[in-house]
């Protein structure tokens, strides 16, 4: 069974669609063997699937509808056409390639990999530890799997009654450390993190590096995470490759090859020439080398681009480039394409650097720049273990709940890397207060503060006057749930004792 | 659609569907509303991930997280799906 994309207008897939099941001409050889097909209208994102029943060779007919007037080939019996969610060119693959461009028509083969759940965390726990945690959570205790592997070597010393009794005590006094209710634990999450924030601030607001690659660290990094940052300042990736290249020099080599964004102002330098209008492109040889680029990649990279000849041959060194059509705007134009047109590698990764790590001598690939969903679909790496320092990307790639793991881990790292020392649980709900909506909110006016839902508490934050504005003007009203509302009004607040109501039943007894 | 499956990364925790029968038993023991409950969005791509697992999955599913915790082993979380799509 094969797969075929090609190139169509919108407005003749929707006549396709608007006809439901029917036969479709079309101006390529198509093998007999098609059952699917995905259309694009702009070359990049595919927005049509067709289901198809058979494929004929083209015969004169009334009963059908063409895609041009002329050079048709081939007839697709139509059995249904769907819109669907955009999908990339670089979803569908050719001989096991993935696909960077394609001509009008193309034969391929869809990706074949096999989703399924994560193996439960739970069922890989010994049966003595599940043992124990089932014995404890019958008398209420949630026990923690550190806990229970402690306790599984009691429990072959000591009879079962003694056993109990052992847990009934730990039941006690971990009930005795439990965080009372109605206890603000917001607050003290903030002076937890806010106290050792203070002395990051004296020691560091550098950065350090890894052999030439910077990260920020300290506080300017602890505030990124914190707002939650479209793009972090040094956006960087750890790229792991799988098991079988991890010791391979050759491999990783050509991985970074194949990483790291060359554009054409990397390796030449671009002159304009006003009176001649062209622009002149003088590669620099040891840049050349450095990058691993030659002549004829700049060529094929000139190949891809609209709107222009090449007037050099193979031979000579300079390229000249000139627009088609003659004028300064468009001149311009073509110089500032120039300047970003990639050779090779993923945009957004301007360097990547390897590392043999030290303790199990294995390399690791860290990169400036970031662009987790491409990285992602190179067959060298590791994809379960590449991860990336910028959130947000994180969020759109893998999803919210991974999201979360990562604001902790990059906030428990950059404290950690200080010398700071902050009990995980407050960075826990940092974390889980970020992504408690479903997407990565920021900690402050436009995220959690201001999405509060009492006017009061919102004008006791920032913007005063625009919140109270708003809220007389729309009728907002507020049912003084929260703290901030409550001092204002001089109540008790809803924190602690004062969360408790008291109710005395008269007719009781 | 994708060559690869979100659901395997190491920073995914376990994602499962909550079957329609228990989710009033889930909701009974945390004690509240559905629509209290914390978000995933529609568009999330472990939520497509399942999708291909499991067929098309309504708005309003509540969803088991089961995470690898630092201090507790792992921990169970809930959240429901919202229609709501973010960019």
């Amino acid at each position: 069974m094969s797969t075929i994309i090609f190139k169509d207008t919108k407005k003749n897939l929707e006549a396709l669609k608007k006809k439901g099941t029917y036969r479709y001409a079309v101006d390529s050889d198509v093998p007999i063997d098609t059952k699917l097909a995905y259309v694009t209208a702009d070359k990049k994102q595919f927005i049509y699937r067709i289901i198809i029943s058979s494929v004929e060779p083209y015969t004169e007919s009334t009963e059908l509808l063409e895609k041009k007037k002329t050079d048709l080939k081939s007839v697709l019996a139509v059995e249904r056409v769907d819109s669907i969610d955009p999908i990339p060119l670089s979803e569908f693959r050719k001989s096991k390639k993935r696909l960077k461009e394609f001509s009008d028509f193309e034969t391929v083969e869809l990706p074949t990999i096999k989703m399924v759940e994560k193996a439960t965390y739970v069922d890989t726990l010994s049966p003595g530890i599940t043992e124990i945690m089932a014995i404890a959570s019958a008398k209420k205790l949630e026990l923690s799997v550190s806990v229970a592997e402690k306790l599984a070597h009691y429990k072959e010393k000591l009879s079962p009654e003694n056993f109990s009794k052992l847990l009934d005590r730990i039941g006690v006094d971990l009930d005795t450390k439990k965080i009372d209710p109605h206890e603000a634990v917001g607050i003290i999450a903030a002076q937890s993190i806010g106290e050792p924030g203070t002395q990051m601030t004296m020691r560091t607001f550098h950065f350090a590096g890894v052999r030439e690659m910077n990260v920020t660290l300290g506080l300017p990094r602890l505030i990124e995470i914190v707002d939650a940052r479209r793009i972090p300042s040094t956006p960087s990736m750890t790229v792991y490759l799988k098991p079988e290249f991890e010791e391979s020099e050759e491999v990783v080599m050509n991985v970074v090859k194949e990483l790291e964004n060359t554009t054409i102002l990397d390796v030449a330098d671009i002159i304009t020439d006003i009176t001649e209008m062209t622009l002149t492109i003088k590669p620099e040889n040891n840049k050349m080398k450095e990058r691993l680029v030659n002549n004829s990649d700049l060529l094929d990279a000139l190949a891809k681009m609209k709107g222009i000849t090449v007037l050099s041959d193979k031979e000579s060194k300079e390229i000249i480039v000139k627009p088609q059509q003659e004028s300064f705007k468009r001149l311009y134009q073509v110089q500032e394409q120039l300047k970003v047109q990639t050779i090779k590698g993923i945009p957004g990764i301007k360097r990547a650097i390897a590392r043999i790590d030290q303790a199990t001598s294995k390399w690791i690939l860290y990169t400036q720049g970031s662009n987790l969903k491409e990285v992602l679909e190179i067959d060298e790496i590791d994809a379960n273990r590449t991860y990336t320092n910028d959130i947000i990307e994180i969020a759109q790639v893998l999803g919210i709940e991974a999201a979360r793991n990562s604001i902790f881990n990059e906030a428990l790292r950059t404290l950690s890397e200080q010398g700071l020392e902050v009990d995980q649980r407050h960075l826990m709900l940092v974390a889980d207060m970020m992504t408690f909506g479903g997407s990565v909110r920021a900690v402050g006016r436009q995220g959690i503060s201001g999405r509060k839902s009492s006017v009061l508490a919102r004008a006791a934050f920032e913007i005063t006057t625009k919140h109270l504005l708003r809220a007389g003007l729309l009728g907002e009203v507020d049912p003084l749930t929260g703290v901030a509302e409550n001092i204002i009004v001089g109540q008790p607040i809803t924190l602690g004792t004062g969360a408790v109501n008291l109710v005395y039943r008269l007719n009781k007894k | 659609m994708g060559k690869f499956n979100v659901l395997q990364h190491d920073l995914v925790p376990e994602h499962h569907l909550v079957p329609k029968k228990e989710e009033d038993k889930v909701l009974n023991e945390l004690g509240i509303a559905k629509d209290l409950l914390p978000k995933i969005s529609r568009s999330d791509p472990a939520i497509k991930a399942l999708e291909e697992i499991h067929g098309p999955i309504e708005s309003g599913t509540i969803i088991k997280i089961v995470r690898k915790s630092p201090t507790l082993g792992y921990s169970v979380y809930y959240r429901a799906i919202t229609s709501e799509v973010f960019k």
